[in-house]
């Protein structure tokens, strides 16, 4: 006579499966459906108020020769290789500066940190006054230094300034890597420290071959998260600049929501949505496959 | 030899802090400008943008201390309002020697807010959308997350790679058949769209809870199960029990992500009575630009809620962070 175990995974399925069942709905209906669609769409021609007609690569041909296209993908690019990585060493330092041991880390850790719970809308609304070029903060702290009328940057008129003002913004929320960096130094044993200081490794050394390295998987995974989230960018143009001066910040993000949403392409948006998700990919394997060099992996 | 080391640690830790002193008043600084400029005149944003203190310009007046509003020069006089008091309205030529400055604070940009800015109806329309999303959350990466961990079947390690997997398809991708999906759905200009999702589970927080419950020894699972319990029970009667810190923090990045969410809420919700407080306060900063003082006000009573939270859950929120890596 056969024996059914009651563990045997055979037995079992339908219990595992019917726990599961809001995610396997939820990844058909939310996910699998939409993604099969903007591919279907992203080769249809889509005007909102009329059905999608087949009509080939047209879309990806007509973005090959789009200039504000390419515009918003170097407007993005400029951000997220500014923002990120300066954000990460921004990030790194308060950590490295907190970790000394020192008076009031809680309290450092919270106010540090406090910017990134800020709801965004309400910091573009904030810092769109920072930003004023009459009198925002950082003008008058520029004019209180001495700095001449002349030299002070327009901000978020000027189209030269508008994308470092973003970046200025963005780096008020470094907090979130802070943390992160925070505990994983704190996790780095101390034995290390010391076996380097005694083999004679001074300050600048024990960060560069100790603490670093030790720490560098999270530094890759902020990379990666914070690229994403950085290609991403929507909010912050939408709100302060809607894409000017002379779409100096005209973003992918706000180049696709304005063509689905207000011109109603939703063919041309949905290849464009496809063209980021690849770009996407790519970066993000470019930077796993860079890593590998130097992300050091203690188990 | 020791004395010079602690000379030394004294000394990096003296210039630590003052680094931290002065990167904490950098990052402190936008507080500060959005508190102080809530509370000032319209005049004294416009005439000292940067003073932390709100200020107003006072005279004494037949005995009485009353606020002025300075308008011109005239022969090396000031012609100055009243502003408060019994003689307000009045214009005076004075003495520039008379008028001083002093503390006042202006509450009157938080009550032309409150006007012009229908808050009580956009917060509940806020709360309505978080608290649906935080219980659909919860309730459906807690089941999955067992199903997942608990529940011994073949194919589930296939389902939760492919739900990794889902995790790098950026948003921007499904927006759009998802925003056609849910207008021939009739669903457009309701909260379902921006609910409904939240109770078939979210990838990230299933990860999140998964991990938590593989921690859950197997042998109090056997133990319950021989004892005769169903599945439903021993997650409900066990694992949610076990697991109240993890859901903890799915709960509060749940309901801080859809208080701070921008644009679901821009594609779906069309009519100003639908608003949430993110749409509400876009609109409001398009309608009134110049006037800083009430979009500062609405700016803080947005953020207050969340910075208050952030306060009470500090710990747990932290810990949160570590865990998942990302913010709120």
């Amino acid at each position: 006579m056969k024996h059914f175990r009651p563990t045997s995974p055979f037995h079992r399925w339908p219990v595992g499966v019917a726990f599961c069942l809001p995610l396997i709905a939820g990844l058909a209906m939310f996910t699998a459906f939409p993604v099969g669609m903007s591919l279907y769409y992203s080769l249809c021609s889509y005007p909102i108020f009329s059905p999608p007609r087949l009509i080939g690569l047209r879309n990806y041909q007509e973005l090959a020769g789009d200039p504000r296209f390419w515009l918003s993908v170097w407007n993005t690019f400029y951000y997220a290789m500014v923002a990120v990585p300066l954000g990460m060493v921004v990030g790194l330092l308060l950590a490295l500066l907190l970790n000394l041991k020192i008076k009031g880390l809680a309290f450092y850790r919270t106010l540090f940190f406090l910017p990134t719970v800020v709801p965004l809308v309400a910091s573009c609304v904030l810092w769109n006054q920072i930003l004023n070029p009459q009198q925002g903060l950082i003008n008058e702290f520029l004019r209180f230094l001495g700095l001449p009328a002349a030299w002070l940057p327009g901000w978020l008129t000027s189209v030269t300034w508008s994308k470092p003002a973003l970046i200025l913004m963005s780096l008020w929320g470094c907090g979130g890597g802070m943390v992160l960096y925070l505990a994983a130094l704190q996790d780095v044993p101390q034995e290390l420290y010391e076996a380097a200081a005694l083999d004679g490794a001074r300050a600048w050394h024990r960060l560069r071959h100790v603490a670093l390295p030790m720490i560098s998987p999270v530094l890759l995974f902020t990379l990666i998260m914070g690229l994403i989230g950085a290609v991403q960018i929507f909010a912050q143009a939408f709100i302060m600049t809607n894409g000017g001066p002379a779409d100096s910040t005209l973003f992918y993000s706000l180049k696709l929501f304005n063509t689905a949403f207000t011109e109603y392409r939703l063919g041309y948006a949905s290849a464009m949505a496809w063209v980021m998700f690849v770009l996407i990919l790519l970066a993000t394997l470019g930077v796993m496959k860079l890593s590998n060099r130097f992300v050091y992996y203690h188990s | 030899m020791r004395s010079l080391i602690r000379k030394h640690r004294l000394w990096k830790t003296t210039i630590a802090q003052a680094a931290l002193l002065a990167l904490a008043l950098v990052f402190c600084a936008p507080f500060i400008w959005m508190l102080s400029t809530s509370l000032k005149t319209p005049d004294h944003i416009q005439s000292d943008s940067t003073d932390p203190i709100p200020k107003a310009w006072f005279l004494d007046y037949h005995g009485q201390r009353v606020r002025v509003r300075p308008l011109r020069r005239r022969r090396g006089r000031l012609e100055a309002q009243i502003r408060s008091g019994p003689y307000r309205g009045r214009t005076l030529l004075v003495r520039p020697g008379r008028i001083h400055n002093g503390v006042y604070l202006d509450w009157r940009n938080y009550k032309k807010g409150f006007e012009e800015f229908p808050f009580l109806r956009y917060l509940w329309n806020t709360l309505v959308i978080c608290g649906l999303s935080v219980l659909g959350t919860v309730l459906s990466c807690s089941l999955v997350a067992y199903g997942l961990a608990c529940v011994e079947w073949s194919g589930r390690e296939a389902l939760f790679w492919v739900m990794l997997c889902t995790m790098m398809i950026p948003g921007q991708v499904t927006m759009i058949p998802l925003f056609i999906l849910f207008k021939n759905l009739g669903w457009i200009n309701t909260i379902l769209p921006l609910v409904v999702p939240t109770f078939l589970g979210n990838a990230f927080f299933i990860f999140l809870l998964r991990q938590f419950y593989r921690t859950i020894p197997p042998s109090l699972l056997e133990a319950a199960r021989i004892d005769g319990g169903g599945d439903l029970r021993i997650w409900a009667r066990i694992i949610l029990p076990l697991s109240k810190p993890a859901l903890l923090i799915v709960a509060l990045f749940t309901f801080i992500n859809s208080w701070n969410d921008f644009l679901n809420p821009l594609i779906y919700l069309l009519n100003d009575r639908k608003y949430t407080l993110s749409i509400g306060l876009t609109m409001f900063q398009g309608q009134y630009n110049s006037d800083w003082g009430p979009m500062m006000a609405m700016s803080l009573i947005m953020s207050l809620p969340i910075i208050i939270l952030f306060f009470l859950t500090q710990k747990t929120f932290i810990q949160g962070v570590k865990l998942t890596g990302v913010k709120g």
